[in-house]
């Protein structure tokens, strides 16, 4: 098994520049492009811009599940901000409190939205793809960027844990 | 005796595989209902067809039998049937083919995005899930193994080499994202009442998106040899309301964040 993923790892490595340059084209419709920091936080914006989906999924899902949220833990309060916050803060307050706590923490139902690159049943390019966005965001932008958050959820819901743990070591 | 039990089988799990089965399970999503559709709809055409061959086949033996006709019409040649029966079985897959690739592409097609992502990871000879979609770090994250339960541990009414210990949970009526892959051999990760079977390939994520419309239990089985106990690799899926689903994850989440 680890003998197959480093074999992708490498592919992978060989392939990350070209990927990021047909990104770029793709989303920026830009020139000839190398990977400077400010080609790629330009790109990243315009990703935002065009990525309209998972707020609308986010306005529209969760009542149910905030209205439910209410009910069980009037501590918590439901203002509609990021689902990675609220998350940091239950998993604090469950540390807090230590163990068995009577508070669950907030279940939003969104994820990663379709992604018109990734258009077909293969997704592992699209995992890939968004684990690179991300440190691409965060080199650009500073480790505690807010923007990042995003593209963390998003490899996060597409990659498996396994898959990250391999990524991770090869930073 | 033995048909008591059946009418009891077929009572306690309906949305599994029950004895001497010949047709689909009921539908969950409208994926298999489409799958149903489509085959129901040219079946009807198929009987059709096997009537007639059957007809003629039967007509021919009966009229042209030794006894009542030794000295049959020596015919070799005949334009016009020789075309009519090449133009029109040909043009017959022509139509099946139509219903057949909309479907297929259909099937294919991510419409909406999902409201939540299940990674289903294929094992010898269990299976892992992972709900990562509530995470904050990489660390965490809500995983569990799903078993199937021994035949001895079986408990009355649930039915042998299906259940499991760990359920998948979604919610019912909503667009799932399901990422199948595999961790060794490569396995398939198969529910049929939900009209899904995707392969699960090491180092590949297979995507498949569904959306259970019933609340209920469905069954199924590991589809790609896998080793020895592929046949002992269950899948079940639960589907509960959208708000008890989310319940039913912060419950098990808190202790993945407790332990952390």
């Amino acid at each position: 098994m680890f003998f197959l993923e480093s074999l992708d790892m490498q592919q992978y490595s060989l392939k990350e520049k070209a990927e990021k340059s047909d990104v770029a084209t793709k989303v920026a419709d830009a020139e000839e492009v190398e990977n400077s920091a400010s080609t790629s936080s330009k790109e990243v914006v315009t990703e935002e811009v065009e990525t309209p989906a998972p707020l609308v999924e986010s306005t529209e899902v969760p009542p149910a599940v905030a209205e439910e949220n209410t009910e069980a833990n009037p501590v918590a309060e439901n203002s509609v901000e990021d689902a990675q916050v609220a998350a940091e803060e239950s998993n604090e307050r469950t540390k807090e409190s230590s163990g068995d706590a009577e508070e669950p923490p907030e279940i939003k139902l969104e994820t990663a939205p379709a992604d018109f690159r990734f258009p077909t049943t293969n997704q592992t390019r699209h995992c890939f793809t968004r684990y690179i966005e991300y440190h691409r965001c965060v080199a650009a932008k500073g480790e505690d960027a807010s923007e990042c958050d995003k593209f963390a959820k998003y490899y996060r819901a597409l990659c498996p844990g396994e898959w990250v743990r391999i990524f991770f070591q090869e930073l | 005796m033995i048909v008591l039990e059946w009418l009891f089988l077929t009572i306690a799990a309906c949305d599994a595989a029950e004895p001497w089965q010949l047709g689909f399970q009921d539908a969950a999503t409208p994926m298999m209902q489409g799958i149903i559709d489509l085959h129901h709809d040219i079946f009807f055409f198929l009987i059709l067809i096997l009537v007639f061959v059957l007809r003629i086949l039967v007509r021919a033996l009966w009229h042209f039998h030794y006894q009542k006709n030794p000295i049959p019409q020596r015919i070799v040649h005949g334009t016009t049937i020789e075309i009519l029966r090449t133009i029109f079985p040909s043009i017959i897959p022509m139509f099946i083919a139509i219903p057949s690739f909309a479907l297929l592409y259909s099937m294919d097609e991510v419409v909406v995005d999902p409201a939540i992502t299940i990674k289903a990871i294929g094992h010898q000879w269990y299976r892992t899930y992972e709900y990562s979609d509530y995470n904050s770090s990489d660390e965490q994250s809500l995983t569990f193994d799903s078993y199937t339960i021994p035949e001895d541990d079986l408990e009355l009414g649930q039915s042998r080499l299906l259940e499991v210990d760990n359920r998948v949970v979604v919610p019912a009526k909503t667009h799932l994202r399901i990422i199948v892959t595999s961790a060794d051999v490569p396995h398939s990760w198969a529910v049929p009442s939900s009209g899904v079977k995707c392969d699960a390939v090491p180092g590949r994520l297979n995507q498949i998106s569904i959306s259970v419309q019933r609340e209920g239990v469905y069954y199924g089985q590991c589809s790609e040899i896998c080793g020895t106990n592929h046949a002992f690799t269950s899948i079940v899926v639960e589907a509960v309301p959208r708000k008890d689903y989310g319940s039913r994850v912060s419950n098990q989440l808190i202790p993945q964040t407790g332990e952390a």
